[in-house]
């Protein structure tokens, strides 16, 4: 491992290289986060399964070709070529291991995929063990500009409050939540379904280069694996994975955002949802899982923030609406502004008979609608103010 | 016969009437009068002509005979000094000094001074394209109007300093010299740093706004009316003083009617050619009526509204305008000109400027709905007013709303650069250039301007765009002036699309969905509004 292309660091605690190779191997093998192999190695481990494959033992079905192909890999040099670009594989047993990921083991499978990865490619700075709050921001790439602007104020204020940024680096929601943690100087996590080594959408090469400097740029599949649209569902479950909680801004009813929010519910961590118009199909997604109870209705920064933090710290206010004048009377006094008349002025006597009160009791209330300026003294007699009449 | 004719205009608003002036010099009791309705600045042309005639050494025939100059059509009322010359001359002719058959085809503009010099006068572009609609040829000006004068096309222009110096050339001789004249407005005292500032600001000043930034493209592309609310600060001033920028450069029609609007305002410099950029009018809202549509004692000055012709007129804060302005701005909103009625005559002018509104959520401009975050300290009365107006009819007569929030470091995508003023622009002007063809034998250039049955008629939807903006218009959602204002944004829509892909883009349920959005202040898709980022 040349030490000027990488910054992974050599002196600690890492897995051992057997493992390591064997897990690079099984990861060439198969598409990322297949349950058939994900399960293998739970059950096995990395190493004897490998063993075992190469050994041409037919294991619950494998393609028996499977000896041979593993045999022509040869995943020391594969871990040779990652590093010249920056790449680098950690695996269970690095000290940099994030082991949030490994609930996956018990969150079941969708679609065929499950399980906690064999290992994840990482390029960028930024240590994969240092997620402990990371706080995912996803959403639909058919995004309008209000989850645009909703997304990337959510990121710009968890990313300050120091909680990085989780996202799949696609254009849309994706962008505007990465976009918004480097509004503020924090580093933001992009997991990809293609390799880490790779840029798409061609588009976000300025921004996952960005990331790639400050962040990490995360990928379950090996350097150079093109994002075939299977992979996204893989890709999916590693978000949730990694992230303490998933807010989603915008997403359809069929909205690959809902996979990762499946995942999240699976993890059985915290799941947020941002609304929009009743009438906006882009987050009719959203609506529909908040609507069944699955999702936390939130609406800025903050308010994700109250959900990921840890218990009891940055709670958020109740919200209440502006006090006017009116809403600070006492029920009695609002009795006797209700019988003041808006036009022309009537005496304390009438207006005490109209609010069904004494006489002695309306002068005083009077006086008091008179300090606040929602009652006026004129010809003798009384009347509401421009004020008292809203 | 001791008659002779010369001509002149008459003007109203921007329409100019060719008078004749006819000057009779008859035996009997000597004296002058001049009739067919004066006002009483050319009343006093009897004695301003006197002193000129005499201290250029011309003969003035009311000491030994009558002199009688006629101002025709009799009906209409004449006013301004502008006539001096024409009167002047027409006397010397009368007396038999300059021949006749000089006059056909001249007009005279200019007023005099008691020495015989010559003196500009307001309005003279506008003078000039009447007269030369008229028939005229030739026109005498004030020297330094020449300039002005000669953006006419087809019209002899002659500059001339005195009425000697006219009279010489019209009996062909050597002109004498005659000192310089002095400019209209005297020339500017003041000028002061940051005055071309407008000039000089551009779009990528403004980071982040995708939404709002393409919301000013496409009003800009179909000159649409346009909405910008949101709490104070967000931005909606500068992104509305740059607005001009991105409409191309005049046509050569819209360059004189404006140009003749600034004539008649007499805010034209002399050193000005033709007004060649889109105006950007931003009146305050304390301004008065008549500053703001039009209107003046004596002459009709053109006013703000008029001002912005082919430009920007930019009504900030605009619940803050007072109401009788607000309703008078509903008419030339929908015809695109001004008609100020007054008692004796009725005056139009052009006023089909680009109107863009802006408002915040109260008057201080502070308000929001939580207690927490709110700073307004308007009073619920007021507030309510100034909201109300919100819902009046000058909002329905918008095309386009948006809401601006408050500006936020997280919306500025540093991973792509803004685009400048330039880029848009040209996008603008190609999208004004398939409108241009397309509206090639109607009276309008613009979308905007397009009458709803033409769009009916000659340019509709495709059947399932109608649909959708059916559905929606007997879904109660619209009204069918909404309607209409959203089909003519649907065209600005498939314009612009058209200008980006290369194709002829008939507006179908894309432009049609997105145009709803727009009238609706609903945000639309990121997509469409970073249209250019996808490609």
């Amino acid at each position: 491992m040349s030490a000027e292309a990488s910054s992974y660091p050599t002196d600690r605690p890492a897995a051992t290289e057997q493992e390591r190779l064997a897990r690079v191997a099984l990861s060439l093998l198969g598409e990322p986060g297949e349950t058939k192999m994900t399960a293998l190695v739970a059950e096995l481990g990395a190493v004897h399964l490998h063993e075992l494959l190469l050994g041409e033992t037919d294991i619950e079905g494998l393609h028996t070709d499977v000896a041979a192909r593993l045999a022509a890999l040869d995943p020391a040099r594969e871990l040779e070529v990652a590093d010249r670009l920056g790449v680098r594989f950690v695996v269970p047993g690095d000290d940099e291991w994030p082991s949030q990921v490994e609930s996956l083991a018990g969150a079941g499978a969708l679609h065929d995929r499950g399980g906690v990865p064999l290992g994840l490619w990482v390029r960028g700075p930024h240590r994969l063990d240092r997620l402990e709050r990371a706080v995912a921001v996803v959403g639909s790439r058919a995004a309008t500009t209000y989850g645009d602007d909703v997304a990337s104020e959510i990121a710009a204020t968890v990313a300050s409050a120091g909680h990085v940024v989780v996202s799949g680096g696609a254009i849309g929601i994706d962008r505007a939540a990465h976009r918004g943690a480097v509004s503020a100087d924090a580093p933001t996590v992009a997991v990809l379904a293609c390799g880490a080594d790779r840029v798409y959408p061609q588009g976000h090469k300025a921004m996952l280069d960005h990331i790639a400097a400050t962040g990490a740029v995360v990928s379950e599949a090996p350097p150079g694996w093109a994002p075939h649209r299977i992979r996204f569902l893989a890709r999916n479950r590693v978000i949730a994975a990694l992230s303490h909680g998933t807010v989603v801004v915008e997403a359809a009813l069929r909205s690959g955002a809902l996979n990762t929010a499946s995942w999240t519910g699976r993890l059985q961590r915290p799941l947020m949802g941002v609304p929009g118009p009743v009438t906006s199909a882009a987050s009719s997604g959203v609506h529909e899982q908040i609507r069944l109870g699955a999702m936390s209705l939130v609406t800025c920064g903050a308010d994700v923030l109250e959900l990921v933090a840890p218990a009891g710290e940055r709670l958020v206010e109740p919200r209440r609406g502006v006090d006017t004048e009116r809403d600070r009377l006492s029920t009695r006094r609002r009795q006797v502004l209700d019988a003041v008349p808006a036009a022309a002025a009537a005496g304390t006597d009438s207006i005490a008979r109209t609010a069904g009160l004494g006489v002695r009791e309306v002068r005083g209330a009077l006086e008091h609608l008179e300090t606040v300026g929602l009652a006026e003294h004129v010809d003798g007699g009384w009347r509401l103010t421009d004020e008292g009449r809203h | 016969m001791p008659y002779a004719s010369t001509r002149t205009v008459s003007l109203h608003g921007a329409i100019g009437h060719l008078v004749d002036v006819q000057a009779d010099v008859s035996p009997g009791q000597s004296g002058f009068a001049i009739v067919g309705r004066p006002d009483q600045s050319l009343r006093e042309a009897g004695d301003r002509v006197r002193m000129a005639l005499v201290n250029s050494d011309f003969p003035w025939p009311a000491t030994t005979r009558r002199l009688t100059v006629l101002l025709s059509p009799a009906d209409l009322v004449k006013r301004g000094p502008h006539f001096d010359l024409a009167v002047a001359v027409a006397v010397i002719a009368a007396d038999g000094q300059v021949p006749r058959s000089a006059l056909t085809d001249v007009a005279f503009l200019g007023e005099l001074t008691l020495d015989g010099g010559l003196r500009c006068v307001p309005g003279v572009l506008p003078m000039v394209l009447a007269a030369s609609a008229r028939g005229v040829r030739h026109v005498f000006v004030p020297e330094p109007q020449v300039r002005e004068a000669m953006m006419v096309p087809g019209v002899t222009v002659l500059g001339m300093r005195s009425l000697a110096q006219v009279v010489a050339e019209l009996n062909g001789e050597v002109v004498p010299e005659a000192p310089p004249v002095p400019g209209l407005s005297s020339s500017r005292l003041l000028t002061w740093r940051g005055e071309e500032r407008l000039e000089e600001v551009d779009l990528a000043d403004l980071r982040g706004m995708p939404d709002a930034k393409f919301a000013a493209e496409v009003a800009a592309a179909g000159g649409h009316a346009l909405l910008l609310s949101g709490p104070k600060g967000s931005g909606k001033t500068s992104l509305a003083e740059r607005i001009p920028g991105l409409l191309p450069d005049l046509g050569s029609e819209e360059s004189l009617e404006l140009t003749a609007v600034h004539s008649l305002a007499g805010t034209l410099e002399p050193g000005d050619g033709l007004i060649t950029r889109p105006p950007f009018s931003a009146p305050h809202h304390d301004a008065s009526k008549s500053s703001l549509v039009g209107g003046g004692s004596g002459q009709v000055r053109p006013g703000e509204i008029s001002r912005a012709h082919a430009g920007v007129l930019f009504l900030d804060e605009f619940p803050l305008f007072r109401h009788d302005i607000i309703e008078a701005l509903r008419q030339p909103l929908e015809s695109g000109d001004i008609t100020v009625a007054r008692a004796e005559e009725s005056v139009t002018l052009p006023a089909r400027g680009m109107l863009v509104l802006a408002c915040n959520p109260c008057p201080c401009g502070e308000w929001t709905a939580e207690a927490r975050t709110n700073k307004c300290g308007c009073s619920a009365a007021r507030r309510t007013s100034y909201q109300a107006k919100l819902s009046g009819p000058i909002v329905d007569r918008v095309d386009i709303s948006r809401y601006v929030g408050a500006l936020r470091r997280d919306q500025h995508d540093v991973f792509e650069p803004e685009e400048p003023t330039a880029a848009v622009r040209a996008r603008v002007a190609a999208a004004r250039a398939r409108q241009a063809e397309r509206y090639v034998d109607c009276s309008w250039r613009l979308n905007a301007h397009t009458p709803g049955p033409f769009l009916r008629d000659r340019w509709p939807l495709t059947g399932a765009g109608q649909k959708l903006l059916d559905d929606d218009l007997y879904g109660g959602g619209l009204s069918s002036r909404g309607a209409v204002r959203v089909q003519r944004v649907a065209w600005t829509l498939a314009d612009l699309r058209s200008v980006a892909t290369g194709r002829d883009v008939v507006p179908g349920v894309a432009e049609v969905a997105v145009a709803l959005q727009l009238r609706k202040a609903e945000p639309v898709a990121l997509s469409t509004a970073r249209r250019r980022a996808a490609g």
